[in-house]
């Protein structure tokens, strides 16, 4: 019976029993389900984006084209529809069912109404086709050639100078999505640690368990035992969102998609790794339950810490020197390198760097924590002072 | 065999165990008593590295214990608990591959120990879904599921109905018989008496007695004299100064006397009193040499 064969049993006896549990199974459905309405939802609600404008009255030839035009050049899309007359226009600017209403007299200069001056795009694109009309209108009366109008009417052709990445958008997306997931797996996963640890001291049935292992070797167990059931949920999560995105078009692969998801899985595990050994050993300082969450609050309070400064900092200014503080700084980096390498805004020594102190505070987590643990596990009576479990563990 | 040499931990201001020395044989069952807070679960404790003493040692056939040589024993610890929703039958199969069984014979161990409690048919049922006594049962065939050499068992009878306590009595027996040592606490001064050969009796973390029953027994210097004499209570008693009254029900009187006593003397002074009904002579028992052991 080798240590590492503790190491196993203990890590298979948590995959089997949780895997199968009703907690696990259920958070793997309601994520795929959130998943699947994040990418489909959208989709489904708003499919159809284009501005309605409404026209009483005649409009001159080849207005509903102009319209149309412009909207495309401005990024979007207006329909065009005849409505009979002004009352039933307004009560349907009323309800909503129409963005605009051109009321166009049979003589002299057309109103434009809308409800509340909100979107002001379409009143430009119709103020700017309806003007455009007219001036060619006047230019042909004056004898000036189609031909010389089109010519005129060409805009300037647009050089970059920088190009924007292609698929910036979708990198945005990837970054903001793999954060929160990091942030949803690596909290979830880690607090089931935490309460396998209390609920083995509350049924007193630590003390068979370490009749025969040793403590250390019971706690790493728990942490890959549960740190596997996270990587499974998170590779079902990054595959339901991948496939889907791409099935509802909303998403196109850019090349660094394997690149970013390879990051994803290896933050999760380091960021896992250690918030999981944080929350584990805090667990063995409770008795029961309700002392855990008062226990794992400090370790709370920072990964909500990190998960927001992710958010709202990196995410702005991934190249700043907050970020590139925050890439060495352990409980931050799991979400701080895998959202600065989704926007492309990282250098691989720093990555490294990273993943190094990452790994090394982990294992001193692991020799400091793991004492604590041995300390604190076996007193089932009362809350554990942190000092008396690394006493009790020195003996 | 196990051997305690010379325990002593201290909690704190507290000394749970101040030079604890006893040996426990194979092939014995040993009651291990004391008043609580004595030491006893502190004891076990150390047997297991649960607790490490701050002087002494603990050896298994002569040497040291390492994690090795307690993969070979059973423990029941006081403060009973296994994983509440986790089957019957897995449990016992988790715990038997902890203590070095392959997959398959921890299987079939805990199936073996299932039917032997009459639990077979529950083997997929959660822990939790089962009642008290049944949990103890599952309990004891987690000490018990990989035939250990050495059974340390912390107040095994606690919680039992006398179904129970047969139960846990045949099992201990048979397993002392099949050549392993057997250490177990109990406060049930009676059922020790009626079970074991050994005891050990430990109190404010120092050892009081240790040995055979009987030679303890024969080692107390004081005897018990039970008398009935119809229709006389104790009031035939009043002038003797050589036997103390312990116990009185209705007619019958146990006396504590010394084993020098005048039998024939006492004999006549009960004939003068009434009929005798009853007039036996003996050893304490166990409880006595518990009460005078922690007293002392």
């Amino acid at each position: 019976m080798t240590r590492r064969r503790a190491i196993y049993l203990v890590a298979r006896r948590e995959v089997r029993e949780r895997g199968r549990s009703r907690a696990f199974l259920l958070s793997l459905v309601v994520t795929v389900a959130l998943l699947l309405a994040g990418v489909f939802l959208p989709a489904l609600i708003g499919g159809d984006r284009a501005d309605r404008l409404g026209i009483v009255g005649a409009a001159p030839a080849g207005f509903s084209q102009a319209v149309s035009a412009s909207a495309t050049q401005a990024g979007t899309a207006v329909h065009v529809e005849a409505i009979g007359d002004v009352a039933a226009g307004e009560s349907r600017l009323r309800d909503g069912s129409l963005n605009g209403l051109l009321v166009i007299p049979a003589s002299g200069t057309p109103t434009y109404e809308v409800k509340e001056r909100q979107n002001e795009l379409l009143g430009q694109i119709v103020a700017s086709s309806w003007s455009q009309l007219r001036v060619r209108d006047l230019l042909a009366q004056a004898g000036i050639g189609a031909d010389q109008l089109a010519a005129a009417a060409t805009p300037p052709t647009v050089r970059e100078l920088e190009p924007s990445d292609p698929n910036r958008q979708t990198s945005f997306l990837f970054a903001n999505v793999g954060v929160v997931l990091l942030f949803i797996s690596i909290f979830t996963f880690g607090t089931w640690v935490l309460t396998g640890v209390v609920e083995e001291k509350q049924s007193r049935v630590v003390e068979v368990v370490l009749s025969t292992i040793e403590p250390r070797d019971l706690l790493i167990g728990k942490v890959v035992g549960i740190g596997l059931l996270g990587l499974v949920q998170l590779l079902v999560m990054v595959s339901v969102g991948l496939g889907a995105g791409l099935a509802a078009g909303r998403i196109s692969l850019p090349p660094t998609t394997g690149v970013a998801v390879v990051q994803l899985i290896l933050w999760f595990i380091l960021g896992y790794g250690l918030y999981s050994t944080a929350l584990g050993v805090l667990g063995a300082l409770a008795s029961r339950m309700e002392e855990a969450s008062n226990a794992s609050s400090p370790v709370s309070f920072i990964a909500t810490g990190s998960y927001l400064f992710a958010l709202l900092v990196v995410l702005n200014d991934p190249s700043g020197v907050a970020a590139r503080v925050a890439t060495f700084i352990p409980p931050v980096a799991p979400m701080v390198v895998p959202l600065r390498t989704a926007l492309g805004a990282i250098e691989p020594w720093e990555i490294v760097l990273s993943v190094a102190v990452m790994l090394l505070t982990i294992w001193g987590l692991f020799v400091v924590g793991g004492r604590v643990y041995a300390g604190a596990v076996l007193r089932t009576t009362g809350r554990v002072r942190l000092r008396d479990a690394i006493r009790a563990a020195r003996r | 065999m196990l051997e305690i040499r010379d325990l002593r931990k201290q909690y704190g201001p507290i000394v749970a165990l101040d030079g604890a020395t006893f040996t426990a044989r194979r092939g014995r069952l040993m009651g291990f008593l004391g008043p609580n807070g004595a030491g006893k679960t502190t004891t076990m404790r150390c047997v297991f590295g649960l607790a490490a003493p701050d002087r002494g040692e603990v050896r298994w056939d002569g040497k040291p214990i390492d994690r090795l040589a307690r993969l070979r024993f059973g423990y029941m610890p006081e403060q009973r608990g296994l994983y509440p929703r986790m089957r019957v039958g897995e449990q016992l199969s988790y715990f038997a591959q902890h203590h070095g069984l392959s997959s398959r014979a921890a299987d079939a161990a805990a199936l073996r120990w299932l039917e032997r409690f009459e639990l077979a048919d529950r083997r997929t049922s959660k822990l939790e879904d089962l009642s008290h006594g049944n949990q103890q049962r599952v309990q004891l065939a987690t000490a018990l599921v990989h035939d250990p050499e050495l059974l340390v068992l912390d107040e095994p009878f606690s919680g039992l109905d006398p179904i129970g306590i047969a139960t846990m009595s045949d099992v201990l027996r048979e397993r002392a018989a099949a050549g392993v040592a057997v250490l177990f606490s109990s406060h049930q001064l009676d059922l020790v008496e009626d079970l074991c050969e050994d005891v050990v009796i430990v109190a404010r973390g120092r050892i009081v007695a240790e040995g055979r029953i009987e030679d303890l027994k024969e080692a107390s210097g004081r005897r018990h004299l039970d008398v009935e004499v119809a229709g006389a209570g104790s009031s035939w008693l009043a002038a003797r100064d050589d036997v103390v009254v312990i116990e009185q029900k209705g007619d019958r009187v146990r006396l504590l006397v010394g084993d020098s006593v005048d039998l024939d003397a006492v004999l006549v002074a009960a004939r003068n009193a009434g009929p005798v009904r009853r007039f036996s002579f003996g050893p304490p028992a166990l409880s006595e040499l518990f009460m005078e052991a922690v007293q002392a």
